[in-house]
């Protein structure tokens, strides 16, 4: 039987490369160009408040606790920008075409990870070395880390490495996936735009040779930064939080703290799908496709939350020493026993029970409530572990000398200045990719344009089908 | 009452398959009472045919609500009648029977699943009615289930759609 008679032409109502082309002068934005304008103030606005609030902290410092929601903050903002870029990366190794228009918005996450590096300068100088007060204890008695018997400032130098490593390839990424734009820009922009297309286009003319680097230069840098992702939740997690609770040991936080990143990078890129049609203009570009795949891994990585954080919790659970218990009571039942419930619902029962009905995962509105809900629930999980850390024992020699978490601090409460850095530094992120946006698409045309050309809506028999010619 | 029939046109098309499927309905047949038979899976829609809204999801969903009722029973049960303290824990402990009541939970919905997908499926299928084993073959199968009094216009409806060959079961 031949199967191309059963393939007949349908109607093509998908963006054509020169309406596509046309974003790249913002058209795609202009009718929501004054509310983005006016947003983006706001977010400067929130930014600078979330600068005040660094300077206040830094006037009004009664220790260590005192740091504790500027750390959750930066958790946070590792968690979500961090994470985004693994959206573009995963489904992109494995070929898969409905990831075209979403990659960029998942990628510009990595953007923020720069700023990141950069905002965890002050926390280092709250960050206690590994020996404190050599003179009194001696170079033998060093507070519990994964550095052991490194130099006393081994965690402080090699994770801000780590963040800048992670940034560096990160950036790398997203600034080779946006390549072809830039020549695009080149050609077809006017103004400063033209003038930056040019300079970041770098001789792209689109030749097969260069498509082919290209390609490479994406999967290469993508597996760095899969890599480097997994390694800098592993010892930010562990030297930012477990180091600082004597008695905590947990093989499985780093994974409890890495699935919560891949969690919250496909919430972001979901929320920022979800932006980009109703503000940016890009409906013809992302949507139910995108938003349904999406959701599958939310729903799959929001299992997985539960499956981490049971694992670790029962045993300490039934391990039940001294240090189990107070490790339990610190980060469960203690002092932060209701926003470990309500974490517990925003981050796992409400999107599970969102997410499992069909309908709503297949809907454009179901992922994003779902999305959001997930992102607060991870602040909060962010404040309940890192909040608790860094007021564990806030005194650098007990620090040192502790073994088992003995006192059971209180509940911090955020102080004004805490809001100030709470709301500003995410704004500051979020500003950063909008301010790449004046210049990048929200969406990377060359891969929907590659999209376009290998894919085409036909008519099968009395049904419509996508033919999708998928390359090697 | 009139016996009712098993109707069977055999094509070598998908194309004259699906203008079968169009002709029974143009004809007055009821949607359900006629049906689509391939050897591969095309897409949804594509002959045009019934495609009837599956209940399956039900399943598992009733199979869990079992599974984790008989877990609470099964294991408060046995701790109550059997009150042994361990790791210094409580007779009734939550986390350690979250392990059971996850394993009776998708014990009951992976069971409950499977007799889904035998009930749903219509597992065993005794009355085959009218097939041809060309169909896994690559031909298209366009089955009716009529009464006495509409058989020879389901048969006139697959013959002029280009059938190879009518068979009635």
């Amino acid at each position: 039987m031949a199967t191309t008679s059963l393939i007949t032409d349908a109607p093509d109502d998908r963006p054509s490369n020169i309406e596509s082309t046309a974003l790249l002068a913002g058209e795609g934005r202009t009718a929501a160009g004054t509310g983005l304008k006016r947003f983006m103030w706001l977010l400067a606005a929130l930014s600078v408040i979330g600068f005040v609030g660094i300077v206040f902290r830094f006037i009004n410092d009664d220790g260590r606790q005192d740091w504790g929601f500027y750390a959750a903050t930066l958790a946070w903002m590792l968690t979500i920008f961090g994470g985004a870029p693994m959206v573009a990366i995963a489904p992109a190794l494995a070929k898969a075409n409905w990831v075209r228009p979403v990659a960029r918005i998942a990628s510009l996450g990595a953007i923020v990870t720069a700023i990141i590096a950069l905002l965890m300068i002050p926390l280092l100088f709250k960050f206690p070395a590994l020996t404190q007060f050599s003179e009194v204890l001696g170079d033998d008695v060093r507070r519990r880390s994964i550095w052991f018997d490194s130099r006393d400032y081994a965690p402080h130098f090699w994770n801000v490495l780590i963040l800048l490593t992670l940034a560096l390839v990160g950036i790398a990424m997203a600034y080779v996936m946006a390549i072809p734009d830039f020549a695009a820009i080149r050609d077809h922009g006017t103004g400063w735009k033209q003038r930056w297309g040019k300079k970041l286009a770098r001789g792209f003319y689109g030749r097969p040779q260069q498509w082919e680097w290209l390609k490479m230069r994406i999967g290469i840098t993508g597996a760095l930064y899969f890599a480097m992702l997994l390694y800098t939740n592993f010892t930010f997690s562990l030297d930012f939080a477990v180091s600082l609770v004597p008695g905590w040991k947990d093989s499985l936080f780093p994974f409890y703290h890495t699935i919560s990143t891949f969690q919250a990078g496909i919430a972001f890129t979901i929320i920022g799908v979800w932006a980009a049609r109703r503000w940016g203009g890009m409906n013809k570009y992302v949507g139910h496709e995108q938003m349904w795949s999406l959701g599958k891994f939310m729903l799959a990585t929001t299992l997985l939350w539960f499956y981490f954080f049971y694992s670790s919790f029962i045993v300490f659970w039934y391990g039940r020493s001294e240090s189990d218990s107070a490790t339990i009571k610190l980060l469960v039942s203690g002092p932060y026993i209701y926003l470990f419930w309500t974490v517990f619902f925003l981050v796992f029962i409400i999107p599970w029970w969102i997410m499992i009905w069909n309908k709503v995962r297949d809907s454009v509105w179901g992922p994003p409530i779902a999305a959001f809900i997930i992102l607060i629930g991870l602040f909060l999980d962010r404040i309940r572990i890192y909040v608790a850390s860094w007021s564990a024992v806030p005194d650098d020699l007990e620090l040192a000398t502790t073994s088992i978490l003995q006192d059971m601090p209180d509940t911090m409460w955020p102080d004004v200045f805490d809001v100030f850095i709470m709301v500003g530094l995410p704004a500051l992120g979020l500003l950063s990719i909008l301010l790449v946006t004046r210049l990048v698409p929200l969406v990377s045309l060359w891969e929907i344009q590659q999209s376009r050309l290998i894919t085409k809506p036909v008519r099968f028999l009395r049904s419509h089908v996508q033919l999708v010619g998928k390359p090697d | 009452m009139a016996a009712s029939n098993s109707v069977l046109g055999l094509y070598d098309t998908p194309n004259a398959g699906a203008d079968a499927m169009d002709g029974l309905k143009s004809a007055g047949f009821e949607l359900g009472t006629f049906d689509v038979l391939t050897g591969t899976p095309y897409p949804e829609g594509a002959f045009g045919e019934y495609v009837p809204q599956h209940r399956l999801f039900r399943f598992p969903f009733f199979g869990a609500m079992v599974g984790i009722t008989l877990a609470i029973l099964f294991t408060a049960g046995t701790q109550l009648a059997y009150p042994v303290i361990t790791g210094g824990k409580p007779i009734l402990a939550v986390f350690a029977m979250l392990i059971i009541a996850y394993e009776l939970t998708m014990l009951g919905a992976v069971v409950a699943t499977v007799v889904g997908i035998i009930f749903e499926s219509r597992l065993p299928n005794l009355n085959l009615g009218a097939y041809d084993t060309r169909i896994t073959e690559g031909y298209i199968g366009v089955v009716v289930e009529c009464e006495d009094d509409r058989l020879e216009e389901a048969r006139g409806v697959l013959q002029t759609a280009g059938a190879l060959e009518i068979k009635t079961a």
